[in-house]
């Protein structure tokens, strides 16, 4: 399924995005795509020109779990350095519960005009509908169901249930709350048609899509003991930000699974080939207009344990 | 305080009800869904289904004619234009039959509900994960009368959600069939067991790395397999202790029983027993276990012997002890 050419026009046109959890990494992002696709292993899109394009936006935040909605001082320094960057921004939010609901309300009020708010809870969308008519909101990956089962054995699993998205009641749904565009992963045995929606921009998130979220957060919970691990109103010490877990199931079953990887309370998979390749033609189509890169918060690079990374104490757990 | 709780077959909604529910709820496969569609999946639940027509319409009747309420769930996460026709066929064949409410998860669903002016009741299924009072009045404004919240959620986080939506009722878990993540963003597949089952309960073999690449030393190594021994141990808690029952066959695992009357005092009007697909027997005995709780609390015992007692319902090992099994841990700490 290799992306002719000729066929590759509307590529050069793709927004290339990163989104960051932890301001932390943004001094020491490179802000050009061709490294970040190099870093991430992502298969070289068609067009070289896509690849030797800047990012042009950042988002900023987590969509997975309330403990990592950012600190208005990081969302100020934020707006800061894509203001000097010259680069459009994407606030990212996850599902909430009222205290949740709070700080994001403050974190609104310290956006631009025209900001993006990414929404995955609509509570939170209610909430800009009402209070931040002048923000945009995008639908998340949360709101935009579909199946994206890293196990699934053949394409026919996949199919069972098709995705709501890019049915004209959802969008005019969505766009009841000025909602227009959405985000999306690429699922497991994708054809460049799944990323096709009929009246919404579409953001794809890359190489990574997430299969499952919880409110219990397993490596959230490694500072306690007993009864108090493991429960939704964990203070975590924000162990995601530390720790990845890769997740691999015994051969005779998962010879076929996507590479997948636990980060905090989510579990998220590597596109493969293939999958890379539909979206690249989708890109080339026109039907997908930004990709969205992780800057932080994704799987790090699993390479062969020495006996020296074994034997050494990185430090307080 | 109501109990709904679930049946997958018609006989048993007598006992059931007799047993002390006070509503029931169930899934249908629309007439014409397999066929047309390749699949019986409808409401996440391939078995365990009513049947539609005369069957739903008999069920429905039989419902009524007992004093409950019958509430139909149509809580798939999303589905497509085409499906919807089908369910919204179902959803006035309901209606007609003189059912109650409508559980449902999908948003476009609720829209097609509400705008096609049904006598029922719109209830938001868990699968929405209505977490907070926004989301709620959200739901409200299309129509919702009742919010189902989700699991993983605190007694103060449902009490916040009540005041800001003091219109909706709202009904929460108190009893079976744990979720180790969150089910309405869930995107997986309940394989079958053979190519792995529910991903949640898979086995994956772990392997931690630092964000920047390095393998943990021995001794974060020691730190992180202790902590993924106590959630195993957890997640065998929320999937039933093994999905065992004490010898008289009351079923161990997913449990609010203690926190009836704190949930009673958030503004919980509604208390659920999950578990679709499980026998008649295990049904039974967990409705057993709710009424004899919720009857004590409406007898006036105050929260503490209230505790005692629901503890004292499973006879066998206390498996309480540990709180793994508790779908409100926090109430541990109240009485």
């Amino acid at each position: 399924m290799a992306v002719s050419g000729a066929s590759a026009g509307a590529i050069v046109h793709t927004e290339i995005a990163v989104a960051v959890t932890d301001g932390r990494g943004l001094p020491g992002l490179d802000w050009r795509a061709g490294p970040l696709f190099a870093a991430l292993r992502l298969t070289p899109p068609p067009s070289a020109g896509l690849a030797r394009r800047a990012v042009s936006r950042l988002h900023l935040g987590n969509e997975f779990c309330e403990r990592l909605i950012p600190s208005p001082t990081l969302l100020r320094r934020t707006i800061g350095v894509a203001d000097a960057a010259g680069l459009a921004l994407t606030l990212a939010t996850p599902a909430v519960p009222d205290q949740g609901l709070a700080k994001l309300r403050r974190l609104f009020r310290l956006l631009p005009d025209g900001a993006e708010v990414v929404v995955n809870d609509y509570g939170v969308l209610r909430l800009l509908a009402r209070e931040f008519p002048v923000l945009e909101p995008v639908a998340g990956r949360q709101l935009c169901k579909m199946i994206k089962d890293p196990r699934l054995p053949t394409e026919q699993w996949a199919r069972l249930n098709p995705p709501g998205l890019g049915s004209p009641e959802f969008e005019a749904l969505l766009g009841r709350f000025g909602i227009r565009r959405a985000e999306v992963d690429v699922p497991p045995f994708a054809r460049p048609a799944d990323l096709r929606v009929g009246g919404l921009a579409l953001s794809v998130h890359a190489p990574f899509g997430y299969a499952l979220r919880g409110r219990v957060c397993r490596i959230g919970s490694l500072r306690f003991e007993g009864a108090a691990k493991f429960r939704p109103d964990q203070a975590c010490a924000r162990e995601c930000l530390r720790w990845s877990c890769r997740l691999t199931r015994p051969a005779d079953r998962g010879d076929r699974d996507l590479d997948s990887f636990q980060r905090g309370n989510s579990i998220f998979y590597r596109h493969d080939g293939n999958m890379q390749q539909a979206m690249w033609q989708a890109a080339a189509s026109g039907w997908i207009d930004r990709i969205v890169l992780p800057g932080d918060w994704r799987q790090p690079d699993f390479g062969v344990t020495t006996e020296e990374d074994r034997h050494a104490d990185h430090g307080p757990d | 305080m109501r109990i709904t709780a679930p049946i997958s077959r018609a006989e048993e909604i007598g006992p059931m009800l007799a047993a002390g529910a006070d509503e029931l709820y169930f899934g249908v496969v629309p007439l014409g869904w397999a066929e047309r569609f390749g699949v019986s999946t409808v409401n996440r639940r391939t078995f365990g289904n009513l049947e539609d027509g005369d069957g739903l319409r008999r069920a429905v009747g039989a419902i009524r004619d007992g004093g409950g309420e019958a509430s139909l769930a149509l809580n798939g996460q999303q589905y497509t234009a085409e499906r919807l026709e089908l369910l919204l066929g179902l959803a006035q064949r309901f209606a007609a039959a003189g059912g109650n409410a409508v559980i449902v998860g999908d948003m476009v669903l609720l829209d097609t509900l509400a705008r096609a002016g049904l006598d029922l009741r719109l209830h938001i299924s868990s699968i929405a994960a209505c977490r907070n009072g926004e989301a709620a009045l959200f739901y409200q404004d299309f129509g919702a009368a009742r919010v189902v919240f989700p699991r993983h959620m605190t007694l103060a986080e449902m009490a916040d959600v009540a005041v800001a939506a003091p219109e909706l009722e709202f009904e929460a878990f108190v009893l079976n069939d744990g979720c180790l993540f969150d089910e309405g963003v869930c995107h997986t597949i309940h394989l079958p067991m053979q190519l792995g089952g529910p991903i949640c309960m898979d086995s994956y073999e772990l392997d931690y790395r630092r964000q920047d690449g390095c393998a943990p030393s021995a001794r974060e190594q020691a730190t992180l397999d202790a902590n993924d021994e106590a959630y195993q141990r957890w997640a065998w808690h929320k999937f039933s202790c093994g999905f065992s029952t004490t010898d008289s066959g009351q079923p161990f695992g997913p449990c609010g029983l203690c926190a009836i009357p704190f949930l009673a005092a958030h503004g919980i009007s509604t208390i659920k027993i999950a578990g679709r697909e499980t026998p008649t027997e295990r049904k039974l005995k967990s409705l057993e276990l709710v009424r004899a709780t919720l009857d004590r609390m409406d007898g006036g015992a105050d929260p503490a012997a209230l505790a005692d007692f629901a503890r004292s319902l499973r006879a066998g090992p206390d498996r309480c002890a540990e709180g793994y099994m508790c779908y409100y841990p926090e109430v541990l700490h109240e009485v």
